[in-house]
């Protein structure tokens, strides 16, 4: 079974799309299939693995990359509409 | 583990054996230019500068190009200067140990065409004896990889830098040393930088380093500094720049830092450093050249056909539509952690094999296509 998507740390509450999904499309992770998707999403843009609550970090490489303004549920891309940088970043 | 090298009289071992024709000023660049077209062989190393500097410029010159001639790939040296020029072609000259090293002044040598003629006769010497030195076995614990980055698009920090990364693992494991390099890329992961030093002193150098580099990029964009991530970053889906500096770092793998060093400094440590250069592909590879990097292993998302004189460089590419596009220019396609399934372990492993293979004499496609840019950090005025 072909990969769609792929975690790049254990410890990553987010994977990233390896080609552009669609809502309802089945994430397939490590050869298995894993979750839907909810929403449409581009090529390497983050999946949300694990309902994260607003204000919850989100991790990638094993790091803390930004923080959740609301709550993101498993299936749902994940960017700066609904992520801030962690406090003391330069921001764009 | 272990590769073949040749070795050097105090500066470890080579895993080329080449002769460098540089210019101490870039006056003196037609005559360096016509001995590589007698002798093809030659590696000419142009320096775009070389008079006309300020202090700080100039102290970086002379040890850029100091330790890329010191660079253990290296069998012999012939300097040419012009014979006024701000940075002394005999002070460079001086600063070269180790191995053959002959000067030549155009001013004092009777003009480009005397000049260029023994040029050419001690060129040939040079290659002669570089010629018949045999590689010896060498444990792999000598070995010195940079790491570097350039032309990246979005699956950079998907594919090709964690591939990197393991490798540069692989490497630490068997005991060798890897240079982290780019400093601005490493914006907004000091904190993580600093708790995988090895010591309190080193992670404090660490902060000191990336946050001095931070300051500097806000003094210079203001208000602008999130520029450093830049919309293309944005639309590929990165969004924060400490999530794009995360991706450049993954290159590192997940060992230690084990030393911090400035620009063109030769690392004491070995394991996993970090020298402090700047994002620009060629300057920063002149910095790892000159801190004695056998190797670059060089990741790309857009593709780059750059090597460096005297230092064999493996493309990485992050994805197979480049990899197709520019065939010959780019060693190892990382895309196949997307389109054959790959794991980033078993693409580290292949990076980690070829440059074994690179270190024992396999030609990488920059060295097969002559691409050996040269240029280096140059922050001050011309005066």
């Amino acid at each position: 079974m072909k990969n769609n998507a792929l975690r790049i740390n254990p410890t990553d509450n987010v994977v990233i799309a390896l080609r552009s999904l669609k809502k309802g499309d089945t994430v397939i992770l490590e050869n298995e299939k894993s979750f839907e998707m909810m929403e449409d999403i581009q090529a390497g843009h983050k999946i949300a693995l694990e309902n994260t609550a607003a204000g919850e970090k989100v991790y990638r490489y094993g790091e803390p990359i930004v923080e959740a303004t609301r709550t993101i549920n498993r299936g749902e891309w994940v960017h700066v509409h609904n992520t801030r940088p962690i406090p003391g970043d330069i921001t764009a | 583990m272990e590769f073949k090298g040749y070795q050097r009289e105090n500066s470890g071992y080579g895993i080329r054996n080449h002769v460098l024709v540089m210019c101490s000023v870039n006056c003196a660049s037609g005559v360096v230019q016509a001995i590589k077209r007698a002798l093809p062989e030659v590696v000419p190393v142009i320096n775009n500068y070389g008079c006309g500097s300020g202090g700080n410029d100039a102290a970086v010159m002379i040890r850029t190009l100091a330790g890329i001639a010191n660079n253990p790939n290296v069998a012999a040296v012939l300097v040419i200067g012009l014979g006024c020029e701000g940075l002394g072609a005999e002070r460079l000259a001086d600063s070269i140990k180790g191995k053959p090293v002959e000067c030549l002044l155009i001013q004092r040598d009777g003009g480009s065409a005397t000049t260029t003629k023994r040029g050419i006769e001690i060129g040939r010497h040079f290659l002669s004896l570089a010629r018949v030195q045999k590689r010896v076995p060498v444990p792999i614990t000598e070995l010195v990889v940079g790491l570097e980055c350039g032309g990246s698009d979005a699956l950079s920090g998907i594919t090709a830098n964690p591939a990197v990364g393991a490798a540069a693992d692989l490497f630490i494991k068997e005991g060798a040393t890897t240079i982290l390099a780019e400093t601005t890329e490493m914006i907004g992961t000091t904190h993580i930088l600093k708790r995988r030093a090895a010591t309190p002193e080193i992670g404090e150098q660490v902060e000191e380093l990336v946050n001095n580099q931070e300051e500097r990029v806000r003094q210079a964009l203001g208000e602008r500094a999130g520029m450093v991530i830049a919309p293309g970053n944005i639309e590929g889906g990165l969004s924060s720049i400490t999530e794009k500096s995360l991706g450049c770092i993954e290159k590192g793998g997940t060992t230690p830092i084990n030393e911090v060093v400035g620009y063109a400094h030769r690392p004491a440590k070995r394991g996993l450093v970090i020298m402090d250069t700047p994002g620009y592909d060629i300057d920063s590879m002149a910095g790892l050249a000159a801190g004695g990097a056998h190797a670059i292993l060089f990741t790309t998302g857009r593709g780059t056909p750059a090597g460096f004189p005297a230092v064999p460089v493996v493309k990485i590419c992050s994805n197979s539509t480049t990899f197709n596009n520019m065939p010959g220019d780019i060693d190892i396609n990382a895309g196949t952690i997307i389109d054959a399934d790959k794991s980033i372990e078993q693409v580290g492993q292949e990076i980690y094999e070829l440059t074994i293979r690179v270190a024992n004499g396999e030609l990488t496609c920059a060295e097969k296509n002559l691409s050996i840019p040269f240029n280096y950090l140059k922050q001050g005025p011309t005066f």
